[in-house]
């Protein structure tokens, strides 16, 4: 038996208007932590939904041991031996950690459940990965560290030979996550195959082997862990969107203008700490970072959508409270967040309703905005921002992710917003549309509006802001000017290489 | 509750264990409240007759057919589902025995027969329904609970009565409590109070329901589905199985509590039972069942209808009050239970441990 | 409409299988009895002359679920159910039927009714319904418990509370002005049926041409959005639940003008099965979203003609129940979705093979 576990060879899945997976292959050894990395949309859970049963490629061979695979589904693919442990622990909460780890194969006596026995091999698995708690409480009772370990030790002791940890230690502390790897290494040497998916460059370093490395479903490629520097990986990761070929002219910084609102030390526990930022008239102020750096949740507490627990939020001399998201809006401010499907769109609903629904929360329920001046609002927006219809009353679950996207970016024109906080509006679109979208802003910025700008696109942020916060761990690492910034200075400070930290403003 | 702890545990941790244990929270409460309502009938009507044993007997018997239906119900509700046809199918069971004794001059154990196959066969074609074509269990089992109650509607309007030596034979089965007097003879305690054949039944299926639910793989994927039910299946466990199971089991016990009722009150009415589903369910809910699914103990449900049961005790007592005040302190009791149930996640949402 | 019907997605609509299957069983009933579709204008003794015939009475005695299934539509568009509707209606009849016999309740001596003015007796039982509607609503809206069991509260304890308005008593009355709520109509139509159509009219304006119903069916489809959204889904599920509270009150009125009596016991028995099934069978999810009252009141009338026809036939009233649970049952899962989607994939294959057949 050769020492490859698992062999993916020529991987091809499509999507409706996209091709998820290209070409892709992939080896797992034995008894080796193989890092998977990629940006959303990179096709890296996709590939480990392929694997794991829940998508049926188009093309392509796996292989397990040598034997070729084809796995319908989860449970199939657990009896082959690959387990994964999700980031959102898929376990049930109101059982015991005991419970969690034997339920579906417990140990019989007489047959009736075996407690003691369960109760005793559960504690003794989860000693050996470090963990003396009391196996008899509730999985809810523990931290989502201790629920992972948990889910971990079902997969091992089911036999599992694949171990897919997708995003284990994104919510996780420094301790945790040092206890977690030692998990791994010992797992790793019981000849366990690993899959590790994160966005944290340090702990690729800190645990991996080898590193996989995937954009816009095609493999970039294969490094040994020691071969490639933290740089050039970045540098691999993030997308290039060079094939934009409008001309965009950004907007002079403007340094003069009044400070439209100002963050001091905001931040959640555990979330992110520590936040102080502004943001003038008419300026577009980007935020860079890996996915999970923070960002988003910045965005979110600036919009109330979760509640701030430490430092003060300032809409020009007067301080905010917010409460719900309808505080934020009624003072100037909208919110494109990041999960379309989950925080944007009302998928049932038209076009029309869906661009008219922001305005319409804050005039109340018993001011409608009579249907001639919705009809007139969407029709102006489906022009001007070339959302591709027939016509208004289409439902906005039937449109492309690009015109979804537009569709939200209109509801928020539509309230006439001095402050716009776009939450990567141009991910999984394609280059029109974004190059639409940056156009949009731009002239946002000229109107005198303010932009936040969250992207993981290096080029696009360089593009359009005036000014960059580059977000890392959790916190803000820097503040860079944007005219004058280079991507390379952006990528050494998100690699953490030194020079990055005394930027100046 | 099982001895989950572990043998290494002494006896006085392991009942501090148990005592803290934030799982049986609701239970305790339960339990609690139980005693302090009893301790209040105590102090008002021990007089009366109130701490009897002859009354604490007739909560059991005279609730008994409630508390059979409930443990089917904690089963469903645990799952995350819900039954409304349980009074129903019980209510058919009654006719099915009445008119087939009475009218077609059947044994009573062919009509029960008849009446087990109707109601599993029920169950179970409503748990398909609520699994495979995703209807809301809510929907199908009011669409069965209006089918029972039709059919049995269609076999008789008239209440009809049974005389059966059996079904006499049985309703009239006692077990006289007893103890020795100053000479150490054996005489019937002072008012007399008996175990008949219902109290039996009730603690008999409630001690196996509980055992369903401690102790078999069964018992314990019906609080995974409950708990989380995408997990459950990614778990791998035998999610459609155990719904449908779980249904064909509740309709055993709706044709158990409807025998339960004719031994009751020896008859057989299309009306009988009405709205005694909301009975079953609010006991549940009284006894710590959660209608979101994954938590509850048979423990719990006990006491539960224990608790039901004290209220029009009460009031039957007072004399002086009527009746429907016990539907106004059973909805203040509902409401009770709902905020001690927030206030228990709450609180166990904010103690997470590390 | 006609761009719906043009593009299939109307045949497709849970609205068009609704009409459908009222069509038949009217059908069905025609086919029987030939009479069963006759309307005819008949003068009584006193003079007046009113509309009669089987579509009159199933139109006529579907009032009451019709009334209360509007607002039931918003609360299932909102992801809830209210089961507490049923005891509502007991609580607004015991009301106004305690008003009416002040004079045995109160003063102890048989009488006429007492107490002046006479919109006293309509609007406290409304009153009362509205705030066990708020009740209700702020449980469910702003304390987040569980719709179901959150309503079983006032379910179970709402025909407590109609006992002790009444103190357990039954009365009858004969004051004409309440009679005629039920039992009256006006221009040949009886007044329920006037009385239906208002308010189906009303909370049909109300959710259209205010926004109201743009934001129910954003709260239902995507909660999490509509927040960002800037909606306050707490006030909107409130405000749903106080309309339902408020309905089930005037079909109380309805209800109890009709037997011209309280009946703590049996008054609404069921409406909250009959309404929900109503609401269900019109088109809209139990797990929320878009809602159709058009189609409830389809859903309303296709219950209501189950019943009548059934009983046309001289099957007992009791046993009807057996018959609305068969043909809810087949309704249920023709719209059930593995059945919705088994039947489009099929008819798309036909549509493929003739379009490859033309072709070839």
């Amino acid at each position: 038996m050769s020492d490859i576990i698992l062999e993916m060879r020529g991987m091809e899945i499509s999507f409706p208007g996209v091709k998820a997976l290209d070409q892709v292959d992939f080896t797992l050894r034995r008894g080796e932590v193989h890092a998977l990395l990629g940006e959303n949309g990179a096709g890296k859970s996709t590939l480990i939904k392929v694997l794991t049963g829940v998508h049926r490629p188009d093309a392509g061979t796996m292989l397990l041991s040598g034997q070729p695979i084809r796995p319908g589904s989860t449970q199939e693919a657990q009896k082959m031996g690959i387990s994964t442990v999700y980031q959102e622990v898929n376990l049930c909460h109101n059982l015991t950690v005991a419970e969690n780890i034997f339920i579906g194969r417990q140990p019989m006596k007489r047959g009736r459940i075996d407690w003691k026995t369960i109760n005793r091999r559960a504690r003794e698995l989860m000693l050996r990965m470090g963990m003396d708690i009391d196996v008899t409480q509730p999985l809810s009772a523990y931290s989502i560290a201790i629920q992972q370990m948990a889910s971990i030790a079902r997969a091992v002791d089911i036999n599992a030979q694949v171990l897919i940890l997708d995003e284990p230690t994104s919510s996780l502390d420094d301790n945790e996550v040092v206890n977690l790897f030692a998990v791994m290494r010992e797992l790793k040497a019981q000849g366990l195959g690993i899959i590790f998916i994160t966005h944290f460059l340090d702990q690729v370093f800190a645990v991996s082997d080898r590193l996989t490395v995937l954009r816009n479903g095609r493999l970039v490629g294969e490094y040994e862990a020691g071969a490639i520097s933290k740089l050039e990986l970045v540098t691999n990761m993030v997308g290039k969107d060079m094939n934009v070929i409008y001309n965009l002219q950004k907007a002079p910084r403007p340094d003069e203008a009044p400070v439209v609102l100002e963050a001091s030390g905001i931040g959640i526990p555990g979330k992110v700490e520590d936040i102080s930022l502004n943001i003038r008239k008419g300026e577009l102020l980007g935020f860079a970072g890996l996915l999970g750096s923070g960002r988003t949740e910045t965005a979110e507490m600036l919009f109330g959508v979760v509640p701030v627990h430490q430092g003060s939020i300032s809409i020009g001399e007067e301080p905010l409270s917010l409460r719900a998201p309808l505080d934020a809006i009624r003072r100037g401010m909208a919110f494109c967040p990041e999960d379309r499907k989950r925080d944007g769109i009302i998928g049932d609903l038209s076009i029309r309703e869906n661009i008219a629904l922001a305005v319409q929360a804050t005039r109340g329920f018993m001011h409608p905005l009579p249907q001639k001046e919705q009809q007139e609002l969407a029709q102006r927006f489906i022009k001007l921002l070339s959302i591709a219809t027939p016509d208004a009353d289409k439902k906005v679950g039937e449109l492309s992710g690009g015109n979804q996207q537009k569709v939200i970016l209109a509801r928020w024109m539509a309230t006439n917003p001095d402050l716009l906080i776009l939450d990567e509006p141009t991910r999984g679109i394609d280059i029109g549309a974004k190059a639409e979208i940056q156009r949009l802003m731009l002239e946002m910025c000229k109107e005198g509006r303010s932009v936040i700008f969250i992207s993981s696109e290096l080029d696009e942020i360089i593009r359009c802001a005036n000014r960059i916060i580059v977000m890392r761990d959790l916190a803000k690492a820097a503040e860079v000017d944007g005219d004058t910034c280079t991507q390379a200075d952006i990528l050494a400070i998100i690699a953490n290489e030194g020079e990055g930290e005394e930027a100046a403003v | 509750m099982p001895d989950i702890h572990s043998r290494t545990l002494g006896h006085r941790e392991r009942l501090r264990a148990l005592l803290t244990n934030p799982r049986y929270l609701m239970v305790y409460a339960t339990i609690g409240i139980f005693l302090l309502i009893y301790l209040f009938g105590a102090l008002l009507y021990g007089s009366k007759g109130f701490t009897s044993v002859r009354t604490f007997m007739l909560f059991f018997s005279d609730n008994a057919y409630i508390g059979i239906s409930a443990v089917g119900m904690t089963l469903v509700l645990i799952t995350g589902g819900i039954d409304l046809s349980v009074a129903a199918v019980a209510s058919l069971t009654g006719m099915i025995i009445a008119y087939g004794t009475t009218v077609l001059g059947l044994h009573p154990l062919v009509c029960i027969l008849i009446a087990l196959l109707a109601g599993v066969g029920l169950g179970a074609l409503m748990g398909a329904c609520i699994q495979y074509l995703n209807v809301p269990p809510f929907i199908t089992t009011l669409t069965g609970m209006f089918f029972a109650r039709g059919v049995t509607s269609l076999i008789s309007r008239e209440s009809i009565s049974i005389k059966h030596s059996m079904i006499d034979a049985l309703a009239g089965f006692k077990i006289y409590l007893t103890w020795p007097n100053a000479q150490g003879e054996w005489v019937k305690i002072k008012p007399v109070a008996s175990i008949d054949l219902n109290t039996i039944a009730f603690l008999v299926v409630i001690v196996i329901g509980a055992i369903i639910l401690q102790r078999t793989r069964f018992g314990r994927n019906v609080y995974a589905i409950g708990g989380n039910e995408q997990s459950a299946s990614l778990m791998g466990l035998p999610v459609a199985r155990t719904k449908v199971l779980v249904y064909s089991f509740n309709g055993l016990c709706s044709v158990l509590a409807g025998i339960a009722y004719v031994l009751y009150v020896k008859s057989g009415w299309n009306l009988s039972l009405q709205g005694a589903e909301l009975d079953v369910i609010s006991a549940c809910v009284i006894g710590g069942v959660m209608l979101s699914g994954g938590v509850g103990y048979m423990f719990g449900t006990l006491f539960g209808v224990l608790l039901k049961a004290t209220i029009p005790a009460i009031i039957t007592f007072n004399g002086a009050m009527n009746s429907w005040w016990a539907k106004i302190f059973t909805s203040v009791l509902l409401l009770l239970f709902i905020m001690i149930q927030r206030a228990v996640i709450a609180s166990s949402q904010r103690t997470r441990r590390k | 409409m006609k761009k719906a019907i043009a593009s299939g997605n109307f045949l497709r609509s849970k609205l068009f299988w609704a009409i459908v299957a009222e069509l038949l069983i009217l059908l069905v009933g025609f086919i029987l009895r030939p009479d069963f579709l006759s309307i005819q204008l008949r003068t009584l003794s006193d003079g007046t002359t009113v509309l009669f015939g089987t579509p009159v009475d199933i139109l006529n005695r579907a009032s009451e679920i019709t009334i209360i299934a509007m607002g039931m539509t918003l609360v299932i568009a909102l992801g809830g159910t209210d089961i507490s509707v049923g005891a509502l209606v007991a609580v607004s009849g015991a009301i106004a039927l305690k008003f009416l016999r002040w004079d045995v309740l109160v003063y102890n001596t048989p009488g006429d009714y007492t107490v002046q003015p006479f919109y006293l007796v309509i609007l406290l039982p409304l009153l009362a319904c509205t705030l066990m509607g708020l009740f209700n609503g702020a449980l469910i809206g702003k304390l987040k418990i569980q719709p179901i069991i959150a309503t079983l509260i006032l379910m179970v304890g709402g025909r407590g509370i109609a006992q002790i308005v009444t103190d357990g008593k039954q009365f009858t009355t004969q004051y004409t002005p309440f009679k005629f709520i039920g039992n009256g109509s006006i221009l040949g139509l009886p007044l329920p049926i006037i009385i239906t159509l208002v308010v189906v009219l009303g909370v049909m304006l109300f959710v259209r041409r205010t926004s109201f119903g743009m934001f129910v069916e954003s709260v239902g489809i995507n909660p999490n959005a509509s927040r960002v959204s800037g909606l306050k889904s707490g006030t909107i599920i409130l405000i749903a639940y106080v309309l339902t509270g408020f309905l089930s009150g005037i079909s109380g009125l309805i209800y109890a003008s009709r037997i011209s009596s309280n009946d703590s016991n049996n008054a609404g028995l069921g409406y909250e099965m009959d309404a929900i099934l109503a609401v269900v069978i019109g088109g809209t999810s139990m797990t929320g979203g878009k809602f159709s009252l058009t189609g409830t009141v389809v859903g309303s009338l296709i219950i209501r003609t189950i019943t009548t026809l059934v009983l046309y036939f001289g099957v007992v009233s009791e046993a009807i129940m057996a018959f609305k649970a068969l043909i809810i049952a087949v309704v249920i899962v023709l719209q059930s979705e593995p059945v919705r989607n088994a039947i489009s994939r099929r008819r798309d294959r036909i549509r493929t093979q003739m379009g490859g057949e033309a072709r070839a």
